[in-house]
């Protein structure tokens, strides 16, 4: 019995059951979808570009509408709703049918079944027996496995194939139902975020996509990070090696890429850039005593950082420019590439009776690598200089991600069912023709492709044909072998046999 | 009653146009196929390489042109020797192809699959396969007349497509691109044939040939109204400039294009416009008043519409490939070239070719009844299509979205290629379900099948280029 007449009040949500319904639930979602793409989107958009795009006026309209931002709109989630609402209810309607397809095949027809199926066809046979066992065989060369089912009057023949891809379009639904209940709680619970760490740091905080920032369970840090480039020049690969840290203990290690993921305690960490911070790392200069030109020395500096050079000098690395430029009293730089660094020293001398004594000195190491700051004790060979880079990680929260797989899967099996499957049945029974001769029903029906199934109907129908016939002729060839004069009698072998079914 | 009488008039009509030999298209054919060819070759061996891809790929684009216009020839003829070296040419233009995509595969070391250029290859290296296909195993000889042209249409537009070999960057190094980009390209290729298979349904379910002229006339519209928006006041037609040096076009600012205008191009454009307008209410008259004669003549000035079409196309293409010409922007003189403009190039193309098939409709409807195979067999073979390339569909989407879970760390993210794929897919679903559980047949699902075609055609080109997103470098 259909659900909607058990429950009165679903009369008047009939409407949500029909097929129509859903068909026009799903032009109403790609609509909807299209404007999302056609509309510019706020998380997409920068606010100036929108403004810029649109009046005011329109744009206070498409707001209120939420039309500049669709997909995480109330509307756009009610109809997805109604959608998942009216798969539920038009599956629930039209299952039982399908389901007692699959939990009680139809074996054995009956009268008004012989009657009314499309495809059929009556073979006049010898006997009962001789006919279901030509049809047996023919069944078995069509593929088919032929089972004898037992009636009160007579016994037929039925075989069946693809029974199952009845049910293919239900699990379809239900994995569509799955994908949507895995996107659901991913937009509930999931969240995705980015995090850019330099080498040697570390973070428990990530930035959410909506511009909150978000403290993860645990601690990541990064150790190294790197660009591997073609002979061009362009990008090939970007790694970085993150660890991650359950308070001061290193649980993980991974070395990761693009396309292959950090996973831990359900978070990805995936690499999605890598650049330059602007900022120097370190800075590889070689010291000369100018007292003893023999006496040299190779130290690193970092930004900032002082480093003793003996008991009364020390060096500081004051400032940095990647790529200097001076434009009357103004410096900066042009870009975060290193090409065109400038870098200030500071050295302090200390004397016993005075005040501590500072110099400073610019270094261009584009121009000359000497660098040698007035009074000081020193000169400065430039050496090497690594710049800071960071690695720009995507991190994203996805606990229904599982569910959409596996809906993924099921949608691939249900597919396949639906389409490459066809669910096939034939059926033989002796029975007495409008005339009283005995014939062989013959009867198929198929779920889909009808035409191209009645091809091969016809050809079982000739099988069966060809079979009773060359059966006749090996009867015919022995008899006459036999007895010559009994030949006359084979007609009444069918008679006789008519008679006993009519009996 | 009336439509037996309709047959009857249509059999006497078929009876009087003897099928004609096909001579002297196949002789016109070859001669213009061998010209090319030898041409090409002169140019092939003056710069010292013979086998490269561009060579094997314009080799290709000579046999598709040679194999579209003999399938065309075929239903003006109906001669079966067209039908036959229609097939070979197709059949060796694949081989090309073939031998043009495998020869990308070794040099890039990844299947070409990464950029428009690639993927415009592997299109059409498919849609030559099924063609093959569906003429050997359905014997459905007239798909080539719709399969053909577009074909030929890609691989000219692959011409103008700047095809360096470019590395991958890094977000593109994964197996599952591979798997989603080749579903991509079966599925769509197989929604390109039943396109074809739903247009010839409508034909051979007798829909009537004014219908066809309206729909023809609309599109035409559309496409000159969307080419009238690059309208100067001058009278020119406004197109990107274009660096030759580098092959690119040339920015005036970040994500704006430098424009040129060609002088009074953009009146012509207007005309065509106007012509292509004229068949149209002229149809509308006809139907209002139910005037025969308006057809008559609304047929004819379709006719001159296509003349001035093919006109159009040739000034554009002459005016185009030369001279240089100043920008409404900026000062001096700028070059541009049809590479610069390849929506307008396949505006006019697709234009022209729709008009041609259009006429090829008017003039020899009952040869191509003859010949297409029953309304049923379409039918049902559009519907066994689609059968194919929607679990296809299915699967290329959740391929891409494997694939973007990979790399970017969410399966969804609503961008335009995404969402467009996605209506794409619940188009065909909508054809399926309701082909299925309200067993619609015959016109309303061919009308359907035309749609979800329409909209494939705008998730690939149109928003590659026009809402450009995650996608923006495919």
């Amino acid at each position: 019995m259909p659900l909607r007449l058990w429950f009165p009040w679903i009369r008047s949500t009939r409407w949500l059951f029909s097929v129509r319904t859903g068909i026009v639930l799903l032009i109403l979602v790609g609509i909807a979808s299209a404007a999302g793409t056609l509309v510019l989107q706020r998380p997409q958009t920068e606010p100036e570009k929108l403004s810029a795009a649109y009046s005011a006026e329109t744009l206070r309209w498409l707001d209120r509408l939420a039309l500049t931002d669709v997909f995480h709109s109330w509307w756009f989630a009610a109809l997805l709703l109604l959608l998942s609402v009216n798969l539920v209810l038009t599956s629930i309607e039209r299952f039982p049918v399908a389901w007692s397809y699959v939990r009680r095949p139809y074996r054995r027809p009956e009268r008004h079944f012989l009657s009314s199926l499309p495809l059929q066809r009556e073979i006049p046979i010898p006997s009962a027996d001789a006919g279901l066992h030509a049809a047996e065989n023919a069944f078995r060369q069509m593929g088919f496995r032929p089972r004898r089912v037992e009636g009160k009057e007579s016994v037929s023949l039925f075989a069946e194939r693809n029974r199952f891809s009845r049910l293919a379009a239900y699990v379809v639904h239900a994995s569509l139902l799955l994908i949507f209940g895995g996107a659901l709680v991913d937009a509930i619970w999931g969240y995705r975020g980015y995090l850019a760490l330099t080498e040697n740091e570390q973070a428990s905080q990530i930035e959410l996509r909506e511009g909150a920032r978000k403290s993860l369970p645990f601690t990541i840090r990064c150790d190294a990070a790197g660009q591997e480039n073609y002979p061009d020049g362009t990008p090939r690969r970007w790694w970085s090696r993150l660890a991650v840290l359950e308070g001061n203990r290193e649980v993980l290690r991974k070395e990761i890429a693009v396309n292959d993921p950090l996973v831990y305690g359900g978070l990805r960490f995936f690499q999605s850039g890598y650049g330059s911070t602007g900022e120097v790392a370190a800075v590889e200069l070689r010291t000369t005593l100018k007292s003893n030109p023999t006496q040299t020395k190779n130290i690193v500096l970092r930004l900032g950082e002082t480093l003793p050079l003996d008991n009364s000098h020390s060096v500081t690395l004051a400032a940095f420019y990647p790529d200097f430029y001076i434009n009357g009293t103004q410096v900066g730089t042009r870009s975060n590439q290193p090409n065109n660094p400038a870098i200030q020293l500071q050295v302090q001398t200390a004397s016993a009776s005075g005040p501590l004594a500072t110099s400073k000195a610019w270094l261009f190491p584009n121009y000359s690598a000497l660098a040698d700051p007035d009074g000081s004790a020193y000169t400065f060979e430039f050496r090497d200089l690594r710049m800071g880079y960071f690695t720009g990680l995507q991190v994203s929260y996805e606990p229904g991600q599982w569910a959409v797989w596996a809906g993924i899967i099921l949608m691939g099996i249900g597919l396949a069912a639906a389409f490459y499957f066809v669910h096939v049945r034939v059926w033989a029974v002796p029975v007495a023709d409008g005339r009283g001769r005995l014939v062989l029903w013959v009867g198929a029906s198929a779920s889909k492709n009808r035409s191209e199934f009645e091809d091969r109907f016809a050809r079982l129908v000739t099988e069966i044909e060809r079979k009773l016939s060359r059966k006749a002729e090996a009867r015919m060839a022995w008899f006459r072998e036999v007895s010559p004069a009994k030949t006359r009698t084979e007609g009444m072998v069918g008679a006789e046999a008519g008679e006993k079914v009519r009996a | 009653m009336a439509r037996a009488m309709a047959q009857s008039r249509i059999e006497s009509r078929a009876e009087q146009l003897h099928p004609g030999t096909g001579r002297w298209l196949l002789v016109l054919v070859g001669v213009g196929v061998a010209f090319l060819l030898f041409t090409a070759f002169l140019a092939a061996v003056k710069s010292g390489v013979l086998f490269t891809e561009e060579n094997l790929l314009y080799a290709a684009l000579i046999f598709y042109g040679g194999a579209a216009v003999l399938y065309i020839g075929f239903g003006v003829t109906g001669a079966e020797r067209d039908g036959r070296f229609a097939t070979a040419a197709t059949a060796i233009a694949f081989l090309l192809t073939t031998l043009a995509a495998g020869h990308r595969w070794y040099t890039a070391g990844h299947p070409p699959f990464s950029s428009i250029y690639e993927m415009l290859l592997s299109f059409v290296w498919t849609l030559a396969a099924l063609t093959l296909i569906v003429e050997w195993r359905y014997r459905v000889r007239m798909i080539g007349t719709i399969t053909l042209p577009l074909a030929t249409l890609s691989v000219l537009l692959m011409q103008l497509m700047p095809a360096a070999v470019r590395p991958l960057v890094p977000a593109l190094q994964s197996t599952w691109l591979h798997i989603h980009v080749s579903l991509a390209m079966l599925a769509y290729a197989a929604c390109a044939l039943s396109f074809g298979l739903a247009m010839m349904f409508l034909i051979q379910d007798r829909v009537r040939t004014e219908t066809f002229l309206a729909a023809t006339s609309g599109l035409l519209t559309a496409i000159y109204a969307g080419i009238a928006t690059r309208f100067d006041p001058s009278g020119g037609l406004r197109v990107v400039a274009w660096d030759p040096a580098n092959r690119q076009e040339i920015f005036f600012a970040e994500k704006t294009p430098l424009l040129v205008v060609i002088p009074s191009v953009g009146w012509l454009m207007f005309l065509v416009l106007a012509a292509a307008l004229v068949p149209l209410g002229l149809y509308a008259w006809a139907i209002w008043n139910r005037e025969e004669k308006a057809l008559t003549w609304a047929n004819r000035s379709f006719f001159v519409s296509t003349l001035l079409q093919a006109a159009a196309l040739g000034i554009f293409v002459l005016r185009a490939g030369e001279g240089a010409y100043t920008s409404p922007q900026t000062e001096g003189l700028f070059a541009t070239n049809l590479a610069a403009s390849p929506f307008l190039l396949t505006g006019l193309v697709s234009g022209l070719f729709a008009s041609l098939l259009y006429l090829l409709l008017l003039w020899r409807r009952p040869n191509l009844e003859r010949m297409l195979p029953s309304a049923e067999t379409l039918d049902r073979l559009t519907y066994k299509t689609i059968s194919i390339a929607f679990p296809l569909l299915t699967l290329m989407i959740a391929a891409g979205a494997y694939w973007a879970n990979r790399t970017w760390g969410s399966y969804w993210s609503w961008d335009p290629k995404e969402t467009w794929a996605l209506i794409t897919w619940m188009v065909y679903a909508g054809y399926l379900h309701m082909r299925i559980t309200r067993g619609w047949r015959g016109r309303r699902a061919a009308y359907f099948a035309i749609l979800g075609f329409a909209i494939v055609l705008f998730t690939f080109f149109g928003v590659t280029y026009l809402l450009p997103g995650l996608h923006a470098y495919a």
